[in-house]
């Protein structure tokens, strides 16, 4: 069995988040993640398995609790749903299944639902708000 | 270079060639269910790889073999050129595999979609 965690996994998976947002999963390196978890090599695959292993462990706390986050903190969950639904999802039925969730969760709000999802991609990429979709939470770029 | 065997219960890491000779192993089998994952893995060429029993030692050419690490065990089979795939088990003698694939991105999807799911811990 893996030894003791002599880490925070909170502030590891913070860590890691902000990584696969920015780069995407195949984008994000081991050595990535190395630098930012601050955690070695052998810690990160002992903890987590895999870089796979990881990402769905950063997918899952990201997402666990959508519907209570402040408006930065939704902003990035769903930027992880967005990587997990364009990179994984079509060949890996765990993460299909934790984004399949969250497009249920979304579309039980009123408005436009699942719509965000859209909308949080084309503003994360720098463009404006279309009156056809939903307003973003904090409306911010990548 | 290793080649990647999944079948219904178990997978298998075939030594290919010269390298059964270097590494002293022809294969290493674990159930799926002792398998936690596979990523590709460029970087990790420049670990620190620990003490190598047994194996062959060729310098910066290729890393074949069975490696001591904080009382761990790890295979290597590497070489200079290939990308490396960090394939991490659980309950085995060997702790991790690092070896050499074909298709390293095919193969890390075909062993992470057998083995068994799990989160962190």
């Amino acid at each position: 069995m893996a030894r003791p965690r002599s880490f925070d996994t909170d502030v590891v998976l913070e860590a890691a988040g902000t990584v696969f947002c920015r780069l995407g999963f195949e984008g994000a390196s081991v050595d990535d993640l190395v630098a930012a978890t601050g955690l070695h090599r052998g810690s990160i695959y002992g903890a987590f398995g895999s870089k796979r292993g990881l990402f769905v462990s950063v997918l899952r706390r990201a997402t666990a609790h959508l519907d209570g986050l402040p408006d930065g903190a939704e902003d990035d969950a769903l930027d992880l749903v967005l990587v997990a639904a364009l990179e994984l999802a079509p060949r890996d039925d765990e993460v299909r299944t934790v984004v399949g969730a969250v497009c249920e969760t979304l579309d039980r709000r009123p408005g436009h639902g699942v719509g965000v999802l859209g909308a949080r991609l084309l503003r994360r990429a720098g463009l404006p708000a279309y009156s056809s979709l939903p307003p973003t939470r904090s409306g911010r770029n990548l | 270079m290793a080649r990647v065997q999944i079948d219904d219960t178990t997978m298998t890491v075939h030594v290919q060639g010269l390298h059964q000779l270097a590494g002293l192993k022809r294969r290493i089998r674990a159930p799926l269910a002792h398998v936690r994952g596979a990523t590709v893995d460029p970087g990790v060429m420049g670990e620190p790889k620990g003490v190598r029993a047994p194996g062959l030692g060729l310098g910066r050419v290729a890393t074949i073999g069975t490696f001591h690490r904080d009382g761990k065990r790890q295979f290597w089979d590497v070489t200079a050129k290939g990308t490396p795939i960090v394939i991490e088990l659980e309950n085995e003698p060997y702790e991790r595999l690092i070896v050499e694939v074909d298709d390293p991105r095919a193969t890390v999807d075909r062993i992470n979609a057998a083995a068994s799911p799990r989160g962190a811990g």
